[in-house]
């Protein structure tokens, strides 16, 4: 093994790319130019870590952790809940804050839900909108979709909908209002077990760089 | 009925093990027996199937829904071995409890868990492991740990390390703290998570006095790889006398190590609280760069034997064979041999024409230890040659008369 500590840390595509890299950027570790080389190793500008960037779909950044794909990784916390992952998540970051929530039709009678017999429900969060509603001892169907979850009241495919708000605007284009919070989301920093010993060294120097950073945006202006 | 086996061939969660792969497999698991063997440990086979109650005694929830159950005849429930802990303390506790204590068995085989498939584990995976019983001494947990080390490095994985906790230190602050059950599961789940935004939550919800406070804030620091430093900011920290017991007992541990030399290869966590059920004290897990998940834990069982029978103190620890596996190919990159399976080549192939004196030779060979496969279909030595290449076998031999004539294969193996 080299001196240098190397680290390897899955990138999110998407929602949370950009505000991940400026993290990273302002905790003073290199990032990659542009969000398209797949695999990129970079040294610190200090020379006291390298870090190798592994671009992942949102989905998958929990698995490659899990795993030890990655040693590290950024993610929202809803697909954190929903993939149930065994990884350590030190710390929350300061933003992809947005909010899992159960929606329906501004039409639908407002009577309390469990009243409710067999609704189907439409979402890309099979897991924890079932166990929403097996608490609730409601046996709801849930249909699991890959996207444009909030046309399945629209076409008559779902009685309802859990889906992810950020302003609430796609559902009332779409003649939705939201009903339930089931979870406050925002971005996570997720470690992997093995790698949170065995590479505890530059782990925990990973995180205290973060974590000066998370800590100054909490208690700045 | 009719099934289309070439459809559906086996069911999901089970594995055919063929060639090289079993073979490694056979071999991975004689060789950890063969070294507890030299460590005293006696061989055990339990049961493949046994109650279902028996299975469950002291089982965690998630371990009790992951197992195999079905009917017996009579209508009581069988489950299959989800591991082999509880198995051999029952052998122990109904029917050897009169026999000299400590009593030493190691054991291998498949255990059976509804589970996921994951990380080289199916639904039935195999563990290897010992078991030490009616020994309560530091000693006892630092042989199980130092043979823990030993079996790791014997088969290849030099770089694995053990992360040593001991839950009798945060059991103890737990009853000091006498949380309602569910700031209890906050906290441990903080822990269990590391996460510091969790933990802020659980202290700012919790009304704590201030050293009890001080106490909780300072917990995240208790592990790492220099565990005296760790023993020592840890016994600050103590609100009772449990968890000064706890780091005692730690500190006589890491002295037992020491004196073995393998200090080096354990780390020190005092949060660590897998919710495992039956354990008591230390606990375990052997972690290796390869892979992202542990390669063996264990840890001490006080409370198990007695459910069975007389009361006996325990600890042990099993080895996960399929991750060990994995991590050895990992660790050989791809392209290994491992990585591409084949049959385990012969050392000889030969052809004999029957000749007794060939036979002979062939047996003295056998005898000695070598893999020799003999021409059974009659080939000639154009097909034997044919036959070779596809095996990937690179030499054949010819009985000449008065002698075998080593003949290369030309070309390369299929």
């Amino acid at each position: 093994m080299s001196a240098v500590s190397h680290l390897r840390f899955a990138l999110p595509k998407g929602r949370l790319a950009q505000e991940s890299l400026a993290l990273l950027r302002q905790a003073g570790l290199p990032t990659p130019p542009r969000e398209n080389g797949r695999r990129l190793v970079l040294p610190s500008s200090d020379g006291e870590m390298a870090v190798e960037y592994v671009l992942a779909k949102p989905w998958d950044v929990p698995i490659y952790v899990e795993y030890g794909a990655a040693d590290l990784g950024i993610c929202g916390l809803d697909v954190l809940r929903e993939g149930r992952r065994n990884v350590h998540e030190p710390l929350l970051l300061p933003f992809g804050h947005c909010r899992l929530s159960l929606a329906g039709p501004a039409s639908r009678r407002d009577t309390p839900l469990r009243y409710e017999s067999q609704p189907r429900v439409a979402t890309k969060y099979p897991r924890l909108t079932r166990d929403f509603f097996v608490r609730r001892g409601i046996n709801a169907e849930v249909i699991a979709l890959n996207g444009s979850v909030e046309l399945g009241p629209m076409l008559g495919l779902a009685d309802l909908i859990v889906d992810l708000v950020q302003t609430g605007s796609t559902l009332r284009a779409n003649g939705l209002v939201e009903f339930r919070t089931i979870l406050e989301s925002q971005a996570v920093l997720i470690v992997n077990r093995a790698a949170y010993r065995l590479k505890a060294t530059p782990v925990q120097r990973f995180l205290a760089r973060i974590r000066s950073v998370v800590q100054a945006k909490g208690e700045g202006p | 009925m009719t099934v289309d086996y070439r459809i559906r061939p086996i069911p999901e969660g089970v594995a055919d093990y063929f060639w090289e792969e079993a073979y490694r497999r056979q071999a991975l698991v004689a060789r950890l027996l063969e070294l507890f063997r030299t460590w005293g440990y006696a061989d055990v086979i339990p049961p493949t199937f046994e109650h279902a109650e028996v299975l469950a005694a002291q089982a965690s929830p998630e371990l009790r829904a992951e197992m195999y159950r079905f009917l017996d005849r009579d209508g009581s429930t069988l489950a299959l071995r989800p591991e082999f802990t509880t198995p051999v303390a029952r052998l122990v506790g109904t029917r050897l409890y009169d026999w000299p204590m400590p009593q030493r068995f190691c054991y291998a085989g498949s255990v059976f868990r509804y589970t996921e498939p994951q990380a080289g584990r199916q639904r039935e995976f195999w563990q290897a492991g010992v078991e030490l019983i009616g020994a309560r001494s530091p000693e006892a947990d630092a042989e199980i740990l130092v043979l823990t080390a030993e079996a790791l490095d014997r088969v290849g994985l030099r770089q694995a390390h053990i992360v040593l906790g001991q839950m009798r230190f945060l059991r103890g602050l737990l009853d000091h703290l006498a949380l309602e059950p569910s700031q209890e599961r906050a906290l441990r789940w903080a822990l269990e998570r590391r996460s510091e935004p969790a933990l802020a939550e659980f202290l700012a919800q919790t009304a704590l006095s201030l050293h009890q406070r001080r106490v909780v804030e300072r917990l995240p620091l208790l592990n790492g790889p220099d565990p005296r430093p760790i023993l020592a900011e840890a016994s600050d920290l103590c609100l009772n006398p449990d968890m000064e017991a706890a780091l005692a007992d730690l500190a006589a541990i890491l002295d037992v190590l020491a004196g073995y030399g393998v200090l080096d290869r354990v780390d020190v966590d005092l949060t660590e609280i897998r919710d495992l059920g039956y354990y008591t004290g230390i606990t375990f897990e052997a972690l290796t760069p390869e892979l992202g998940f542990p390669v063996a834990s264990g840890g001490r069982y006080d409370e198990l034997v007695r459910r069975f029978g007389p009361d006996a103190p325990a600890v042990g620890v099993a080895i996960g064979v399929d991750r060990v596996l994995l991590a050895l190919r990992r660790s050989e990159g791809p392209g290994s041999r491992a990585a591409s399976p084949r049959p385990v080549a012969p050392d000889r192939y030969v052809l004999t024409h029957g000749d007794p004196r060939a036979l002979a030779q062939v047996q003295a060979w056998r005898r000695a230890g070598q893999r020799v496969q003999v021409e059974v279909n009659g080939r000639d030595l154009e097909a034997a040659r044919g036959y070779a290449r596809a095996v990937g076998i690179s030499v054949l031999y010819e009985w000449r008369g008065d002698g075998f004539r080593e003949i290369p294969v030309e070309g390369e193996a299929q």
